[in-house]
């Protein structure tokens, strides 16, 4: 009879605390094992479905019911809403339901007054759902669960769990841009709606502007009597920055819906986002040319382009201007000194020219720097027809680029020391006026294409958000981004020309100029060697032989200038000499030993990537690495950078390997992470845009509380930026 | 993907569309062989809970006499696909008609689905009622308690509303609302 007794008491224990229907198995489980009076503890009530079998959402979609918790609570505990994961979407097309897959915890904030008294709570429940597969099983069962009211809380070992499902339910964005409207009058009973948001959030500065992630995102609608809004999505959008989807909205009672509401799921990766929206439906479209972003941060209303049927959401004008603004800062980056000393030469060697030469030379140096925008411009474009990321500097991803770009710039040098010249006859410098007005344009023409190509390694507040913007664009836009750029880097120049006037004010022409010129060349090498050196990580060893190459080059331009430009006799001989002297060079230095057009492979380091015995721990940053970190609790840095990106490493060196920063992240403990952009990997292009930009320098901080978005640093780093963020992350 | 293809064949107040299928004892059944009588349409599959438990009640059983009495046509549409394990060879299904003493005027074998599509039938049960013009006049829930558990006789039953309001000459009070149940069992 006791056996009986104790078999029974077991048997009926089992039954209470955790319940299995034929295909699912419910149990509850708290955040909490103990509580404080007046504290708010997150219980879960945790159904695991058999392979196959599902539970359903709040909304279950065309069939299929929601699972229902009746709560048995002691007084002073009252349960709040249910706050559901985000569902998925279940087949088949024709009955589509939401629902959910193998396991789902729903999570119900519990109240406790803060008059209970310390001691054991008993919480309990009866769930009821519906599980499917093929067929349908009605399910319930009582779950049970214990909480202890005391002095201090403690957490439970479910602990973990429940903050990871939190983790998968919507939040509420107050500054989510989204609106919708009724595309038609109704055609019977069904109506057709359009929903649209935007990728960029209201009020965010812009340089903290984060994207959202709008691909392979869709909407699941709140349930409701009268009306249902029809399970298939119609994704209208041109463009990732701005979603635009046609859904169809049947009505079953009363008047077409002034409210809808839902969730909106984006996914990236692995990883989904759900965002609760609740929207009042306007009766028709908004006006044409208005646009979905809010005002601009200067206060003016953006204008829109017009035109149907995409709506025009991103401020073009305000974007061209930051482009011009950023090309305008680029010229004091430091990528261009070496070309604005070129350009110095070049005015002082005019200043006896007549005016209107002068503003000619001007015109044609922004020229060159407008065409090789263009050029810039139509790679872009090609490589992302290509269906490839396109990025900012893209070019010096390329390891024969940075060989040529090296021979180029050491000939440059040579220029410069007077080693050669590029006239045909005369010197370059002849004041004297009668000046070869060719050589100037040639002159003019060459330093914009210079400037051009030695700018993209840096990057410049502004240019990197109006970059970051037109790479998402479509083909057209990208060329008005890159050409206001252009502007931008050449207008300074411009109007120095025009008003050449204050070119009175410089010294009279001279010897000077000589030695100035051959001083110049002394920055222009230095960037060789610069270039050289990012080359090495590219050829390892083997870069020995570009400086061979490099070695034959120079005599070879000594030879010609000596012997063919200035030489009276054996033009034709030493003319031969430089020719076999370049082929010689280019086929055994680049092709035989350094196999220029075969760089090594981009090296994958495992483990830490510190620079030095006291530096930042660099770990290689991945997207599972950031998860690992962030589910840890630990907060984390990440900078992208590249070896070509002359700002990453000046932010390196003033901002980041700094003592005060390095002390900072290991009292943190937080995880520092390198994204190494050189080469131009695709899924650090990708993670780029998902923070709205086109190339590096891109400094992230992830707080350490993992429900708030990473901090985006600005481009040019000060120490005091940096920590600061790191105070902000800490919190 | 366009979303026309929702532009239904079946809309409240417009022509019941036709169809010929045929019923568990090989007998071709036509829609429009009933004009001139209330037609009622109901997706069946007893392996759902929501259906069974109107049978189980001996609710459904009540309302298909008591329309019977009346005159009405209840054809029941059985749209599983014959991959299913909730599909009824015609054997099977006159097996089950007995022994739930079933009272209807046909049960249409529609393992094909077709009826089904047309009709645009989500959920089981989906009920339909069609008037002797041939006219759609309620299309949705049986009732108003999407409930697996809930006795059927205490809810309010559209059906019944929809076929008094008809023969009372009255205009139908509620003409749609959203189906509940299992999903319909169509061939994937």
């Amino acid at each position: 009879m006791r056996r009986f007794g104790i078999i029974f008491a077991v048997c009926f224990c089992f039954a209470a605390i955790s319940t299995h229907a034929a295909h699912t198995q419910v149990r509850l489980i708290l955040s909490a094992s103990t509580a404080r009076p007046g504290d708010t503890v997150l219980a879960g009530v945790d159904l695991k479905m058999d392979p196959g079998w599902h539970t359903y959402w709040k909304n279950p979609g065309a069939a299929g019911l929601a699972t229902k918790i009746e709560w048995q609570l002691p007084p002073g505990v009252t349960a709040g809403e249910i706050q559901w994961p985000l569902p998925e979407k279940l087949p088949p097309a024709e009955v589509t339901t939401y629902g959910y897959d193998g396991e789902v915890v729903l999570l119900v904030p519990l109240k406790l007054a803060p008059d209970l008294k310390p001691g054991p709570l008993d919480l309990k429940a009866k769930v009821s759902w519906l599980e499917c597969k093929e067929a349908c099983v009605p399910g319930s069962g009582s779950v049970e669960a214990t909480l202890n009211i005391g002095e201090q809380t403690k957490t439970s070992s479910d602990a973990a769990t429940i903050e990871s499902w939190k983790s998968k339910t919507p939040k509420i964005l107050t500054n989510l841009v989204a609106r919708a409207w009724w595309e038609k009058p109704a055609n019977g009973d069904t109506r057709p709606l359009i929903i649209e948001w935007s990728a960029f959030l209201k009020d965010q500065p812009p340089t903290y502007n984060i994207r959202l992630i709008t691909e392979g995102s869709d909407f699941f609608p709140d349930a409701n009597n009268d009306f249902e809004i029809l399970p298939a999505t119609e994704n209208l959008s041109s463009s990732p920055l701005d979603v635009y989807w046609r859904k169809l909205v049947k009505k079953y009672e009363g008047d077409w819906p002034k409210e809808i509401s839902g969730v909106i799921v984006t996914k990236s990766g692995n990883v989904r986002t759900g965002l609760e929206v609740k929207l009042p439906v306007s009766d028709k479209a908004p006006a044409v040319g208005k646009t979905i972003l809010p005002e601009s941060s200067a206060g003016v209303p953006p204008a829109g382009t017009g035109g149907t049927p995409a709506l025009p959401l991103q401020p073009l004008w305000q974007m061209l201007l930051y482009a011009f603004i950023g090309g305008l800062i680029l010229n004091i980056m430091p990528c261009v000194l070496p070309v604005i000393a070129l350009k110095i030469l070049g005015f002082v060697g005019e200043a006896r020219s007549e005016p209107r030469h002068v503003r000619k030379l001007g015109l044609v140096y922004a020229l060159g720097v407008l065409v090789s925008f263009l050029v810039l411009a139509a790679v872009v474009i090609g490589v992302k027809a290509a269906g490839h990321h396109a990025g900012w500097g893209m070019q010096f991803g390329s390891p024969v680029f940075v060989v040529c770009l090296t021979t180029l710039v050491t000939l440059v040098a040579l220029n410069l020391f007077g080693v050669f010249e590029v006239t045909l006859g005369g010197r370059a410098l002849d004041a004297a006026g009668g000046l070869a007005s060719k050589h100037g344009a040639a002159g003019a023409f060459f330093n914009g294409v210079l400037a051009t190509v030695l700018a993209t390694p840096c990057t410049a507040p502004f240019l990197s958000i109006a970059l970051g913007f037109a790479f998402a664009q479509k083909a057209p836009v990208i060329l008005l981004m890159f050409l206001a750029v252009g502007v931008g880097l050449a207008a300074p120049y411009v109007v120095l020309s025009w008003n050449p006037a204050w070119l009175k004010f410089l010294p009279k022409p001279g010897a000077w100029m000589e030695k100035f010129k051959i001083a110049m060349g002394f920055p222009m090498l230095a960037t060789a060697v610069w270039l050289f050196n990012l080359a090495a990580g590219s050829y390892g060893g083997r870069v020995l032989w570009l400086g061979v190459f490099l070695v034959v080059v120079a005599f070879a331009a000594w030879i010609f200038g000596e012997f063919v430009q200035r030489g009276r006799v054996g033009k034709g001989v030493a003319f031969a000499v430089v020719l076999i002297l370049l082929v010689g060079g280019y086929a055994y230095a680049l092709e035989s030993q350094l196999h220029w057009r075969a760089p090594l492979a981009a090296s994958d380091p495992t483990g830490s990537l510190k620079e030095s015995a006291d530096g930042i721990d660099w770990q290689r940053w991945s997207p599972e690495a950031v998860a690992k970190a962030r589910s840890e609790g630990r907060p984390i840095i990440v900078d992208f950078t590249a070896d070509w990106c002359l700002t990453c490493q000046v932010n390196k060196k003033t901002s980041l390997e700094i003592t005060s920063v390095r002390a900072k992240l290991k009292s943190m403990d937080a995880v520092a992470l390198l994204g190494d952009y050189t080469r131009f990997p695709e899924n650090i292009s990708e993670e780029l845009n998902r923070f709205n930009r086109a190339g590096v320098p891109l400094v992230l901080v992830y707080p350490k509380d993992d429900a708030a978005s990473p901090i985006v640093l600005p481009e040019i780093l000060t120490p005091g930026i940096v920590l600061a963020a790191l105070d902000r992350a800490a919190r | 993907m366009t979303l026309a293809a929702n532009a239904l064949a079946v809309e409240i107040g417009k022509s019941a569309p036709d169809f010929t299928a045929t019923d568990i004892n090989g007998k071709t059944v036509k829609l429009s062989d009933y004009k001139g009588k209330i037609v009622v349409l109901e997706s069946y599959n007893s392996d759902c809970p929501f259906c069974n438990n109107h049978y189980k009640t001996g609710a459904m059983q009540e309302l298909e006499k008591d329309m019977a009495a009346k005159g009405v046509v209840w054809l029941i549409v059985n749209s599983v696909n014959p991959n299913n394990p909730s599909h009824r060879t015609p054997d099977q299904a006159k097996q089950e008609l007995a022994d739930k003493k079933i009272v209807a005027t046909a049960w249409i074998d529609d393992s094909s689905g077709t009826v089904g599509h047309l009709y645009d039938m989500k959920t089981t049960p989906d009920m339909y009622v069609i008037d002797k013009n041939g006219v759609l006049v309620y299309d949705g829930a049986i009732d108003n308690k999407p409930d697996p558990q809930h006795d059927p006789r205490t809810a309010r039953n559209y059906v019944r509303e929809a076929v008094d309001a008809l023969m009372a000459g009255k205009p139908v009070p509620v003409a749609q609302t959203k189906p509940y149940g299992c999903s319909v069992k169509y061939a994937n």
